[in-house]
């Protein structure tokens, strides 16, 4: 083992070991990445179940105000609405006028179902509701398709009576067969189009924003905890210190960004068991060149982090430094989802942040150009290397120990 | 008389247009305790940085042996002022980390550390994590970590201060030993007693400058004076400066926004004595 990869590993495994034995750290570098995902694609779907379920048992109070419609009236009550009739008020302007109706904001029924007939064939309606009562608003919701079904029965009738077909007059232009079949694209190419459309925007985001903490820490913690000093007087270089702490930081943003992946995964898998979404099929070539495009890019993000760090007099002034520079970063990672791939120009692939995210996304859908790939990595390299020399020149300062004091 | 081991040559170290340190001319030879002793902010930190080689010098040269001395950083041991210890990490485990990276197995590392544990009365505090460690644990254990690979020269920045009586006593019986076992240590403070008491040779420095190198005595004798202290208010007569790493540290836009904030600071007017 050469003295240089000793120096390197022996920073980075003291760096990894002091920082995971902080349980705060743990808990968002492990539990949080790692139930984002799942949280947000399962738990959360199987909550808004529940609660819809809990909805559609309730029994709900509604005032009929005008000639009941029988038809109607039976629909109601299919929907578990308890309707009782009152005599339309008068004095209204129109039927959605509240006047000194106080009933519905004090809870003691839900809604006020008003209904006026004009002729034979045509009526007239409102709802007197109150959209902050989600009782109020399930009622209202009920009432409205229940509307819409009588609706369309009386509309049905009328062209009947007219001597018309009601499917052929309403829907004279229709698809034949299904939709689904008529898609040229493989389930897994589809599955592959959704994901390249946020996969890109979370490693970003992720990448950025958990390289913060370890880098400040590592860096002007060290400076404000005194501790940088004892560091300097270490037989290693600078740069060897400097790969050491960008080797713990890099470690610990992977892990946080391969189990959110990994999170994200499970969740996919337990989507595509529901049949909501597919496995995305992508070829070797591209999972390999998608791995290449997330180091490249973990390189360039936490070799950019501990210089802005490293530039900080104290962890308050870090904070200060990187909370912004996370923004360059999050602004790429939304711009590149509305970027449309088809046909896009090859200099994309050369502006810093967006060419690796827009790569991301072209192998997630499983599209290897030759020159596109040329370019990104060309350039990302090239940008990553500027990121590194910008790391190594910050932790070479001379007022790194001059200001320790 | 043999080469010295550390040699410094018209060395000067300014920190961009302030003076730290001018041209000093020192020769360390091994077997002694050299006392850097000097004020708040009269060089000896800055100085003592030098000769670890993390920091280079304006002008001048530094050499271990002969050779450039951030060349041979295996050969020193460190206590800086704050110390550096890891807090989330037990004692053994921040000597451990040292020890590896001066190449030192582990083992052979442990057999050290315990015997200087047990000299300092903290090896069984050794597996404890530092948080909770006060002031001379702290500086013992800092102690032990730069002992742990066997250094040619130990350099303390100010070893005792903060500690109580009983710790500091032990840490200065420690270098002792360390200095009649052919050790070589240079230690700074601004305590004159302890200097007298401990060094076999005292360097004062004030406001960048060595004012005096020598024995206590050829101190006494240089100066016609019958105490140490007498003898270094005799040499640092001048006002003392301004740390000058904390002048040079604010940048000038740092200097402008504060400017701006609060204005200028009003110069006090010095009524003279009549």
């Amino acid at each position: 083992m050469s003295e240089s990869f000793r120096f390197i590993t022996t920073i980075a495994k003291k760096e990894i070991i002091e920082f995971v034995r902080d349980w705060r750290t743990l808990l968002a570098l492990i539990v949080i990445p790692l139930l984002l995902f799942p949280a947000l694609f399962i738990a959360l779907p199987m909550l808004l179940q529940s609660e819809a379920a809990e909805l559609d048992a309730l029994e709900l109070d509604v005032v009929w105000q005008g000639e009941p419609e029988t038809d109607l009236l039976n629909l109601f009550s299919e929907t578990k609405l308890n309707v009782s009739l009152e005599q339309l008020p008068s004095g209204l302007n129109n039927l959605s006028d509240i006047g000194d109706e106080q009933r519905v904001r004090n809870d003691e029924i839900d809604v006020i179902f008003r209904l006026q007939k004009v002729n034979e064939t045509s009526w007239t309606y409102a709802i007197i509701h109150q959209s902050t009562s989600e009782h109020s608003r399930e009622a209202m919701s009920r009432i409205l398709v229940q509307i819409n079904g009588w609706e369309d029965g009386v509309i049905n009738a009328t062209l009947i009576d007219a001597g018309l077909d009601p499917e052929t007059t309403l829907d004279p232009v229709q698809w034949d067969g299904n939709l689904d079949s008529a898609d040229s694209s493989t389930k897994g190419e589809q599955a592959g189009m959704v994901l390249s459309m946020f996969i890109p925007m979370v490693i970003a985001i992720w990448t950025a924003s958990s390289a913060i903490q370890p880098a400040i820490d590592m860096t002007a913690g060290e400076r404000e905890r005194g501790t940088l000093e004892a560091l300097l007087c270490l037989p290693c270089s600078r740069l060897q210190l400097l790969a050491g702490k960008w080797l713990a930081v890099a470690t610990i943003t992977s892990t946080g960004v391969a189990l959110q992946i990994g999170g994200l995964i499970f969740a996919i898998t337990f989507l595509a068991s529901s049949s909501i979404i597919g496995v995305p099929t992508i070829s070797i070539l591209s999972a390999l060149l998608l791995l290449g495009a997330v180091v490249i890019f973990v390189v360039m993000v936490v070799a950019f982090e501990l210089a802005l760090a490293m530039k900080a007099h104290s962890v308050k002034e870090a904070g200060s430094l990187l909370a912004p520079a996370i923004i360059f970063i999050m602004f790429p990672a939304i711009f590149t989802q509305v970027i449309n791939l088809d046909g896009i120009e090859s200099w994309w692939f050369a502006i810093p942040l967006v060419n690796i995210l827009i790569a991301m996304r072209e192998l997630l859908l499983d599209r290897v150009i030759a020159e596109h790939v040329v370019i990104w990595l060309t350039s990302s390299t090239l940008y990553a290397a500027m990121a590194a020399w910008y790391a190594a020149k910050q932790f070479k300062r001379e007022d790194l120990v001059a200001s320790i004091s | 008389m043999a080469s010295p081991m550390l040699n410094l040559v018209g060395v000067a170290k300014h920190f961009g247009e302030i003076e730290a340190l001018s041209l000093v001319d020192l020769q360390i030879h091994s077997g002694q305790i050299i006392g850097l002793v000097g004020g708040n902010g009269a060089g000896k930190t800055t100085l003592l940085r030098l000769m670890a080689g993390v920091m280079e010098p304006t002008k001048g040269t530094i050499t271990f042996e002969n050779k450039p001395v951030s060349q041979m950083r295996k050969r020193l041991g460190v206590v800086p002022e704050s110390t550096g210890l890891y807090s989330r990490l037990t004692a053994w485990e921040n000597i451990r980390y040292h020890s590896r990276m001066y190449g030192v197995d582990d083992n052979d590392s442990w057999n050290r550390v315990s015997h200087f544990a047990k000299r300092l009365d903290i090896l069984d505090a050794l597996p404890r994590h530092t948080k909770g460690f006060s002031r001379g644990m702290r500086q013992k254990t800092a102690l032990i970590r730069a002992l742990a690979h066997g250094p040619d020269i130990l350099l303390l920045d100010e070893p005792t201060a903060g500690l109580d009586v009983t710790s500091a006593r032990t840490v200065r019986s420690l270098v002792q030993q360390l200095r009649d076992e052919g050790g070589t240590v240079i230690y700074s403070t601004h305590h004159l007693a302890e200097a007298h008491q401990v060094c076999d040779r005292i360097i004062i420095v004030h406001n960048g400058t060595i004012r005096a190198d020598g024995s206590p005595n050829e101190l006494l004798e240089l100066t016609d004076c019958e105490s140490l202290e007498e003898a270094y208010v005799s040499l640092t007569a001048d006002k003392a400066r301004a740390r000058a790493e904390d002048d040079a540290k604010e940048g000038k836009l740092s200097r402008w926004w504060r400017y701006f904030l609060t204005g200028s600071t009003p110069k006090s007017e010095v009524v003279e004595d009549e």
